[in-house]
């Protein structure tokens, strides 16, 4: 049973990775875990995959996405400068491998207290593709063999609670970088966690085969304006962590949000002209996005966009 | 000990006493001049306008792509300062203060604000490093200066997305600005370097001039951003889409210019140039527009 | 007591004599070293202005009438509006935009060496014209008025005229800052052209440049140089302009030819 166990666990893994769009069997070693304090109770920390948002205060500790499976006790070190609390929340921002991968590790770090249980949240859709069959008709998986999966659901439009002396927010973004993102607002602090809804630093992957959109995609980002509010002349206020990349405040998200707007606004209408999607992509409809935010991932970005609008 | 003593006091005394290089003092408040290209920082650029700009592809097409309805349609542009790059093209007064250590009353920093939507930036002079690259950004960066003789050389980092110039064209979140500020009497000179991988194929030079002005005001800019027009339906940010800008010839034909000229780049902006550029496509009799901007010393207007 | 106050003496008046000249080092007493010799600074080489600004009113000759940014006066605008290069041709004045309150806008390029210990000379390539920075002091009294006029030029010492500049906590004085622009004054101009569309200057025009060097984080060189045009006859204020030149690696790119009035 052990030889089973262990070929679905690397199927899963491989499936996490995979669907991260990541390169197997990455060397971490030479990860260093970045640090930077946000805002209040809030710091950003970044190693190889997506971002972990740590909140700290009498409480203990919350985490927002736990990274890769191998950089969790470099995480945990880091955490422990900023704390000494009990972890007792985590919540995932969406499905991929670099945003949920640490979270078996992490399970069994974290002492176990039937006081203050572990809280895994994540919006429903996340634990429906964790356990799903995995390719090649591979068998789904379940809480029982990974239980840092997100156990602790929601499917309602948000999830509120209390914690570390301020209200957090878990928006459900429907159908935009996947069909299971959510954006967290702690309200006390005035930060904003996106997951990999905005990524200043790379096009948006919007994960049509996970249930992404370019229309979801664009409505979240209109959201997370909505959440944000500078404090003067358009600049801090509300920081906002992303998915991937440096901190931002509300004047990044909307630069951001233009961006896609614009590209897809471009392929709307070329698509009304008739064009295939080779014939779009050969047209460059981002050759002047593509500097800032990486040529590799534009025709992905196109493709995705592309098919979003027409449905092919 | 007597000896000893004598000598060590005169010493100290010959130790605090030698004498050093001071450092040109900026504090004060300035008045931009506008005696170069007036009508583009004040009136504002034409639409097209890229002359002067060592501009790539991309840059050009973004330029192409803008739409100022942006301004007013989505309300998170209407409050923006400017870059505190393109805030020292003199876009409003000025006032410098600095901040001195209280023991050794060396500079620490100089702090400007300028008038227009009250934009503060402070210059670090005490060595300190830069924030790392995942540090957020502002529209004033964060900038630091060093001297060199009576030169303050500033470098300029973490700066957001803003313009080049206010017709589109941009300058990006990675751009790194140097600048060279250095006083002769009463002016001050300015020059700006901005070093940009995402739009600019060269570094861009550009040098303005300040005059000291120790009777003007600058009162703070209140701004609150408000939906002033309604969006059409499914427009979320006016942009024109390539190929489709009607408005990018009026300049060439406007003041007589070969449209390639028009277009920037590098290999516009070199003297050699004029050996190889077209021809323009029409030629007014005599100037029509901002012909005396500028006169006696006031207001530029379009006639 | 007096012992302590006679050590006091003693010891600092080596140093004081040591600095009493201030400025850049030199021998004992006077001012600091001008010309060649007091040079904080490498002005010579070959060097372009890549037109970054005012590109519409230096690239190109701009259209008849067009003084934009320029504070002409009304006396001015009548010049301005009766422009005809033409008669500038016939009357054999084709270089008056290339006098020097206008020739550093003009595009094109610059060699610059000694011509002496105490004369830096700046040739251009657009016109051909030649001007010499004098060291030596002001422009003699009977001066022919030219397209270049006269220039004196120092090396800027912003110390106090005539003395130290002030005195620090003991008996030593103080340098001034550390300068290391070149001011030069030019008189004795010949009427001519701030821009070629006939935007005049008068021949009581005084021209004041500040040439400032700076390099690029690269090592690329540059200079820059603030030009005050202070003219009584046709600006309400002063015209203060700043051109960029960069230094390039040889000269095979200067391109002599001669003024044109269009």
């Amino acid at each position: 049973m052990k030889w089973r166990a262990a070929i679905l666990a690397a199927g899963v893994c491989g499936w996490l990775v995979s669907a991260a769009g990541q390169q197997p069997q990455q060397n971490f070693d030479n990860v260093k875990i970045q640090v930077t304090p946000v805002q209040k109770n809030i710091y950003m920390l970044f190693g190889a995959g997506g971002n972990v948002t740590v909140q700290v205060g009498k409480d203990g500790v919350l985490l927002i996405d736990t990274e890769f499976e191998p950089l969790v006790p470099k995480l945990m070190a880091e955490i422990k400068k900023l704390s000494d609390g009990p972890i007792q929340y985590i919540i995932n921002t969406h499905v991929h491998g670099d945003h949920v991968g640490g979270n078996d590790a992490f399970y069994k770090l974290i002492p176990k207290n039937p006081q203050l249980p572990l809280n895994i949240i994540a919006h429903a859709n996340v634990l429906n593709r964790l356990t799903a069959p995995g390719p090649n008709g591979a068998p789904g998986t379940s809480t029982a063999e990974h239980p840092g999966f997100p156990e602790d659901e929601y499917d309602t439009p948000y999830k509120d609670f209390y914690y570390n002396g301020e209200p957090i927010f878990i928006y459900h973004e429907p159908n935009a970088h996947t069909d299971g993102d959510s954006v967290i607002l702690f309200r006390g602090s005035d930060v904003v966690t996106t997951g990999d809804i905005f990524t200043p630093d790379s096009y948006p992957f919007i994960d049509i085969a996970r249930g992404g959109s370019v229309k979801g995609e664009i409505d979240a980002l209109d959201h997370i304006l909505e959440l944000t509010v500078p404090a003067d002349h358009q600049e801090g206020g509300t920081y906002v962590i992303p998915g991937h990349g440096r901190v931002c405040d509300e004047a990044d998200v909307v630069e951001f949000r233009d961006m896609v707007v614009i590209v897809k606004d471009r392929v709307q209408d070329l698509i009304k002209k008739g064009k295939t999607l080779d014939q779009v992509k050969a047209s460059k409809p981002t050759e002047d996005y593509d500097t800032e935010y990486g040529a590799n991932g534009a025709d992905r970005f196109v493709e995705a966009v592309y098919k979003s609008l027409s449905g092919k | 000990m007597k000896i000893f003593k004598q000598i060590g006091i005169a010493g100290l005394l010959v130790l605090t006493s030698v004498p050093g290089y001071s450092e040109i003092d900026f504090t004060g408040s300035w008045t931009p001049l506008f005696h170069e290209d007036y009508p583009e920082r004040f009136p504002g650029p034409e639409l097209g306008d890229y002359m002067g700009i060592p501009v790539n592809a991309a840059g050009r097409l973004r330029g192409d792509s803008y739409d100022a309805d942006r301004i007013s349609m989505v309300s998170q542009y209407e409050c923006r300062p400017h870059g505190s790059d393109y805030n020292m093209r003199g876009s409003a007064n000025l006032r410098i203060s600095r901040d001195l250590d209280p023991v050794t009353q060396a500079p620490v920093a100089f702090h400007t604000f300028i008038g227009f939507q009250s934009a503060q930036r402070t210059i670090w002079l005490d060595g300190r490093p830069h924030p790392p690259e995942y540090a957020d950004h502002s529209w004033a960066g964060f900038s630091t200066g060093v001297w060199d003789g009576n030169m303050l050389n500033i470098t300029t980092t973490h700066l957001k997305e803003y313009y080049i110039r206010r017709n589109g064209v941009p300058r990006s979140d990675q751009a790194v600005v140097t600048e060279h500020w250095t006083r002769h009497g009463n002016y001050l000179t300015v020059i700006v370097v901005i070093n940009d991988p995402v739009f600019l194929t060269e570094p861009l030079v550009r040098s303005e001039n300040w005059i000291y002005d120790p009777g003007q005001e600058i009162l703070p800019s209140n701004c609150e951003p408000a939906p002033e027009v309604p969006n059409p339906p499914g427009v979320i940010t006016p942009h024109h889409l390539p190929g489709t800008n009607p408005f990018l010839h009026e300049v060439a034909d406007w003041y007589g210019i070969p449209y390639d000229a028009v277009r920037g780049g590098a290999e516009t902006m070199r003297p050699e140039y004029r050996k190889v550029m077209g021809k323009p496509e029409h030629v007014p009799e005599k100037c029509e527009r901002y012909c005396d901007c500028g006169k006696d010393a006031g207001a530029c207007n379009l006639h | 007591m007096r012992r302590i106050l006679f050590a006091i003496l003693i010891v600092g008046a080596v140093p004081a004599l040591t600095f009493a000249q201030g400025g850049r080092g030199g021998g004992r007493g006077g001012p600091p070293p001008q010309g060649k010799a007091g040079a904080p600074v490498d002005l010579s080489g070959y060097w372009v202005s890549p037109i970054f600004e005012d590109y519409r009113w230096r690239m190109f000759t701009p259209l008849k009438g067009d003084a934009a940014s320029v504070p002409i006066n009304d006396a001015a605008r009548k010049i301005v509006d009766a422009w005809d290069p033409a008669k500038d041709e016939a009357a054999g004045e084709q270089c008056k935009a290339y006098g020097a309150a206008g020739i550093m806008r003009v595009p094109g390029r610059l060699h610059i060496t000694w011509q002496d210990d105490n004369t830096l000379k700046i040739e251009t390539d657009a016109g051909t014209q030649t001007r010499l920075f004098h060291f030596t002091g002001q422009a003699p009294k009977e001066g022919e008025p030219s397209w270049q006029g006269y220039s004196a030029a120092k090396w800027e010492v912003t110390a106090l005229p005539g003395g130290p500049a002030g005195v620090g906590l003991g008996m030593l004085p103080r340098q001034g800052t550390k300068s290391r622009t070149l001011d030069v004054v030019t008189t004795q101009l010949r009427p001519g052209y701030l821009r070629k569309n006939g935007v005049p200057y008068g021949a009581n025009t005084t021209l004041t440049e500040y040439y400032d060097h700076w390099s690029e984080p690269s090592g690329q060189e540059w200079f820059t140089v603030t030009t005050v045009v202070t003219d009584p006859e046709y600006l309400a204020i002063p015209f203060v302009t700043t051109t960029d030149f960069k230094k390039e690696p040889d000269g095979s790119k200067f391109n002599p030819r001669p003024c044109t009035a269009r």
